[in-house]
């Protein structure tokens, strides 16, 4: 039984205060839940709206996006690929930087190091993806372009180097947590058995928190899919389908932010286009969050083989 | 942990390596900014209206939109979701239909920015209609912040220990007093830091905004909720895409201005924190 229930005892003593409190939090869980609930209705109804005029099949297997053309062309395809490709680079990057970081602060930094490179993710944290959309245009770019004359001044890598950046404190935050709950006692262990510290944590102590660093993964993956503006600003927008990093390429969220710039009428088919982006841009990192979370919530320490 | 000494092996060395990548990464992004903004480094940048002569531009209505957003995100979004939050842990019936709402709100968490800003569009733009206003930027923000307010606060009511609640009914409380007087001034410091988190993550966010209709281009800074919106985030964007050398700077200003923004909401919060730690002792 849950302490709460308890409660109804002091019947006679209940002031105006324990009267309303109640049905006030209520109202207040039923705003919130009405709000998301508009939110996310309005996006499957819009959406469902534009699918009566595109075929959904074609939608999903056309490989041509190209909704501003006389004939307009929904494939989603190459703006799919083109988060895909976005979330898979800034993870190379992003990843195992920020899990070795996670290892470096959690079993090797002296304390002061330790605070110094705390504070430093919190700040990375707090950096906004707009000013992370600058650094990359503005500074990474130019640098890219400095080492391949060749590249373009729109490309994947700058978008993708500085994507990772912006995963980073997810990364670093979420696997140190994975890595604080393995148990002591199995550090000591190997120690005692002879293993060296590193032999130790790469074998038994990274092993042991798997889950908990998996979820990391997914939640700093979601957050790439759904990263709007470093792409939008570094990327460019050609929606295609790039062999090349030093090419540019399309998003999901680019085409949102740069379609919307122009007002697309009301009932238009590039008014629904960007309800039907977002609905895959929905699904897919709501997805990639969900699994993450399921991840988290089933952390725990599940025995290092 | 009191392990044995430190020794230097392979595996320290290279995620030492790590670490002082994502430190020189930091480093440099901090550096370049501050670099670039030095052209517009005078107090009228802060105060002046955006130009199309950069030399004489300044971030004045994108701040003052980007504080009456800060204002109204705050306003909906803080009251709404810790209610929620003590509900869900404090009132609500353990049933199925609790559960599924609480998940429900959790997973929207995970949903990105720019999808808010679509919705939001339809819904209070264009269904309820309130035009790209700052009202409606305000509402979608604090539809942003509102899963993560209630997941971090949920998550600090959660700490407080059973038996503190144990007590307090043992003793006749009622239940908003063990709620009142028990269950929120432990909880508190949590609630402050992680709704702070997801609150000032919202007031830096541009990809919304954008979608609702953001003007980048006012004569006059915004006074109240209905007046157009505008805000440091897609000010800093407009900027950064023209090609103008000179714009960059007034991008990297603004930014640098943005930051100072959410330093002050973050070192407030952070005041807020200690007295009610100190009051909760």
């Amino acid at each position: 039984m849950r302490v709460a229930e308890l409660s109804g005892a002091g019947g006679a003593s209940r002031s105006p205060a324990d009267r309303l409190a109640g049905p006030v939090l209520l109202a207040c869980t039923v705003v919130a839940v009405a709000t998301l609930v508009a939110l996310v209705g309005v996006l499957g109804v819009e959406t469902g709206r534009f699918f009566t005029r595109v075929s959904v099949v074609r939608f999903f297997t056309e490989m041509d996006w190209a909704p501003f053309a006389e004939e307009p062309r929904y494939g989603v395809l190459p703006l799919l690929a083109a988060t895909v490709q976005i979330a898979v680079g800034a993870g190379v990057f992003g990843v195992p930087a920020g899990l070795m970081t996670a290892v470096y602060l959690e079993h090797y930094a002296g304390a002061r190091v330790e605070r110094v490179l705390t504070a430093v993710t919190a700040l990375l944290a707090g950096v906004p993806t707009v000013v992370h959309g600058y650094f990359a245009l503005n500074f990474v770019t130019p640098a890219l372009r400095g080492l391949w004359p060749g590249t373009e001044a729109f490309n994947a890598l700058s978008a993708c180097l500085v994507v990772g950046m912006m995963i980073l404190p997810t990364v670093v935050v979420l696997s140190r947590a994975a890595l604080k709950s393995v148990p002591a006692p199995l550090m000591e262990a190997g120690l005692a058995l002879g293993a060296g510290r590193g032999r130790v944590v790469a074998r038994v102590l990274v092993p042991a928190a798997s889950g908990g660093i998996a979820a990391a993964v997914f939640l700093a993956m979601a957050r790439a899919v759904g990263e709007t503006m470093i792409v939008t600003l570094a990327a460019g927008n050609q929606a295609q389908l790039a062999w090349s990093p030093l090419e540019g390429l399309r998003t999901l969220t680019a085409f949102i932010a740069q379609s919307s710039l122009g007002d697309a009428p009301n009932g238009t088919l590039q008014y629904g286009a960007l309800f039907a982006v977002s609905a895959v841009l929905f699904v897919v990192s709501w997805g990639l969050h969900a699994m993450g979370g399921f991840l988290v919530s089933r952390r725990r320490w599940a025995g290092a083989r | 942990m009191n392990a044995p000494p430190r020794r230097r092996d392979l595996l320290g060395i290279a995620c030492g390596v790590a670490a002082l990548a994502v430190m020189a990464a930091f480093l440099l992004l901090a550096v370049f900014l501050l670099g670039e903004a030095r052209p517009v480094a005078n107090p009228g940048f802060l105060l002046d209206m955006p130009s199309r002569l950069a030399d004489r531009a300044g971030v004045g209505p994108a701040l003052a939109g980007t504080l009456w957003l800060a204002f109204l995100t705050a306003a909906l979004a803080l009251p709404v979701g810790v209610g929620t939050a003590i509900y869900l842990e404090e009132y609500a019936p353990r049933n199925r239909l609790a559960a599924l709402v609480g998940s429900a709100l959790a997973s929207l968490a995970g949903v990105p920015s720019v999808v808010y800003g679509v919705a939001g569009l339809a819904l209070f733009v264009r269904g309820l209609g309130m035009g790209p206003g700052i009202l409606a930027g305000g509402c979608t923000l604090a539809a942003l912040a509102l899963p993560g307010v209630i997941v971090t606060s949920r998550a600090s009511i959660r700490s407080v220990p059973e038996g503190v609640r144990l007590a307090a009914y043992s003793l006749g409380a009622t239940r908003w007093q063990v709620v009142r007087g028990e269950v929120l001034p432990a909880a508190a410091p949590g609630i402050v830091a992680g709704s702070c988190l997801a609150f000032t993550r919202t007031v830096g966010e541009a990809a919304p905004l954008l979608v609702l209709g953001a003007v980048s281009f006012m004569t006059f800074a915004p006074r109240g909720p209905g007046d157009p919106l505008t805000s440091l985030p897609t000010q800093i964007f407009a900027w950064t895409t023209r090609s103008e050398q000179d714009f960059a700077a007034l991008a990297a200003g603004a930014a640098v201005a943005l930051l100072l923004v959410l330093l002050v909401l973050n070192l407030a919060a952070l005041a807020v924190r200690r007295r009610l730690r100190g009051a909760s002792r």
